[in-house]
């Protein structure tokens, strides 16, 4: 009995000296790069996600939760491309906390391991005018980049805890595996629809697209953030016409009416599609259940 | 012990904010142009904006020239429409304050549109938030006010008479003085505090303190204690509550105002 005990204790005590690390605080621009350190990190990371889902990237009002959920960060993840330029920034100058200070060794942007569109080749300079000198950063909704995000997190988050690197990489390894299984899943069910021409209004989705062959001729928006002009909707409605686009395809934090009324214009149909995990308020509480949405929303306006 | 090492920041900011802009918020009351400030706001917004279309990088000193240039431009604008205490005109002054507005918010919706991409983000970094703003801009801009401070010091009988509406040789000289130091401060506010903040502590403090007083002086001391109070309790306010803290200290001026009024109206004012 007393051996028992004094096992028990010492088993305690061991316990409690070897206890793991104390759980890794990861602090990510948006849901969907906690979505998917969440399945890289499991139990052993705590994940929380700055903007929410159904708040545009490029603009989050600054909260005070925020400077402390940074001060006690141990990782920052970022879409980075300049996304979150407009108010990041001075959240992490505030924060003080030099781990996640970009350059250190607690500051990860994904977006230097993921595949990006519509970067230019080779310099860039104003000459050029037009054109997006970091090129897109909506490049996550990608299940390719999706696994790219993964294994750049568990790469980190390895770093961070060397302990943990088993854990983190069969954890991966397990992603990748269910990732696959679901693109090719997604991919059979859009199928059918393979070449639709569609038009969207702001430059969202042009990985999304990309991957599952779908078409996307033109942008309600001309250039982000601004408004279109009367003679681009003109010409947009009657390409929309002439190329018998049907489907309008925006996220649910623009403004509905101009695309609305350039749906009317030409029969097709406005749907809302969600750019990160939890944009809708049920069902996309992670990225497998955000791509399963946009994908049956998407084959239900193709239908017609 | 975090929290209030962020509380501090935020904090000093709008005290700094209230010691300049209690004070030209009298000015603005009394002289009937409620919304200079963000007129002037929006000139040097859009001249930011056609520094940049013209190339030059939001943080370049350059730019900073030629959002100043387009502050002095409105500040002669507003000098040589004076037509407040004239008395004839029918054209009252906050009219063109409201015109030159909308207009340089609409050039500079014009001028986006013409930007390369990457545009998208020029309106946030225009505006700041007073819960991210850095000691260094904060010590960068209570010296700045305090240059203006001591200009308008030296000069207060003018500027006073003026806006109390005596005749003044020379006015509108004084008026454009007045005017581009007025932008001077109005266009460093707004970067660190935003629009809507900085309109707030110009007028909230000086139309509470004419409830209560008539004195130049009296009213300005309340509109600095009013305006100190109200920063401290916005921003316990937003850190307890984790609201966006300008906005807060926005709702929480007027929810004290609301309170003063009630009790203006039942204490019965003194002859």
């Amino acid at each position: 009995m007393k051996q028992t005990i004094i096992a028990f204790a010492l088993s305690l005590l061991a316990g409690s000296a070897l206890a793991a690390p104390a759980k890794l605080r990861v602090v990510t621009s948006s849901a969907d790069l906690a979505s998917i350190t969440r399945e890289v990190g499991g139990e052993l990371v705590d994940v929380t996600s700055i903007a929410r889902g159904y708040q545009d990237p490029h603009f989050v009002e600054p909260k005070p939760s925020f400077l402390l959920l940074l001060k006690n960060a141990d990782l920052l993840m970022v879409i980075g491309l300049d996304l979150e330029i407009g108010w990041l920034p001075p959240l992490i100058d505030q924060s003080r906390n030099a781990k996640i200070r970009p350059g250190s060794s607690g500051y990860l942007d994904v977006s230097r391991g993921v595949e990006i569109l519509d970067r230019p080749a080779g310099a860039v300079n104003r000459s050029m005018g037009d054109v997006h000198p970091l090129g897109n950063p909506h490049y996550w909704l990608d299940p390719a980049n999706a696994v790219r995000i993964a294994i750049q997190a568990a790469k980190k988050l390895e770093e961070l805890q060397p302990a943990n690197a088993a854990v983190f990489q069969k954890r991966l390894n397990d992603f990748k595996g269910r990732m696959n299984a679901a693109d090719l899943r997604w991919t059979a069910a859009l199928a059918p629809y393979k070449g639709a021409k569609i038009v969207t209004y702001h430059n969202s989705w042009p990985n999304f697209m990309r991957r599952y062959g779908i078409d996307v001729v033109d942008f309600v928006e001309p250039k982000p953030g601004v408004p279109p002009s009367p003679s681009h909707l003109f010409q947009l409605i009657r390409m929309m016409k002439e190329q018998r686009v049907k489907v309008i395809v925006m996220e649910p934090y623009f403004d509905h009416k101009t695309p609305q009324s350039v749906a009317d214009r030409t029969g097709a149909k406005l749907v809302v599609l969600y750019p990160s995990v939890g944009g809708a308020k049920t069902g996309s509480d992670d990225y497998f259940q955000l791509f399963d949405l946009n994908i049956a929303t998407l084959i239900e306006a193709l239908k017609n | 012990m975090d929290v209030l090492a962020f509380l501090a920041v935020p904090f000093v900011a709008g005290l700094i904010l209230t010691g300049i802009h209690a004070y030209l918020g009298l000015h603005v009351v009394e002289r009937g142009v409620i919304f200079v400030d963000l007129s002037l706001a929006q000139i040097a917004a859009l001249g930011t904006t056609m520094a940049y279309l013209a190339g030059h990088d939001l943080h370049d000193p350059v730019t900073y020239f030629w959002s100043l240039g387009f502050t002095i431009a409105g500040a002669a604008i507003f000098a040589l429409t004076r037509t407040h205490h004239a008395g004839k005109e029918r054209i009252p002054q906050e009219a063109i304050i409201g015109i030159v507005y909308a207009v340089s918010a609409a050039a500079a919706i014009l001028a986006m549109s013409q930007a390369p991409e990457g545009t998208e983000h020029l309106k946030d970094m225009l505006v700041g938030n007073i819960l991210t703003v850095g000691w260094d801009s904060v010590i960068k801009t209570a010296a700045l006010y305090a240059l203006v401070g001591g200009f308008h010091w030296i000069f207060r009988a003018k500027f006073m008479a003026i806006s109390m509406g005596q005749d003044v040789p020379k006015a509108r000289f004084w008026d454009f003085l007045f005017y581009t130091s007025f932008g001077f401060v109005v266009t460093s506010s707004v970067v660190i505090a935003g629009v809507l903040l900085v309109f707030s502590y110009l007028i909230v403090p000086s139309v509470a303190a004419m409830l209560f007083a008539r004195r130049v002086g009296t009213r300005l001391a309340f509109g600095w204690i009013m305006g100190a109070i109200v920063s401290g309790a916005g921003v316990l306010l937003s850190f307890h509550y984790d609201l966006p803290t300008g906005a807060t200290i926005v709702c929480t001026f007027g929810g004290a105002l609301a309170l003063l009024a009630l009790v203006r109206l039942a204490v019965p004012a003194r002859a």
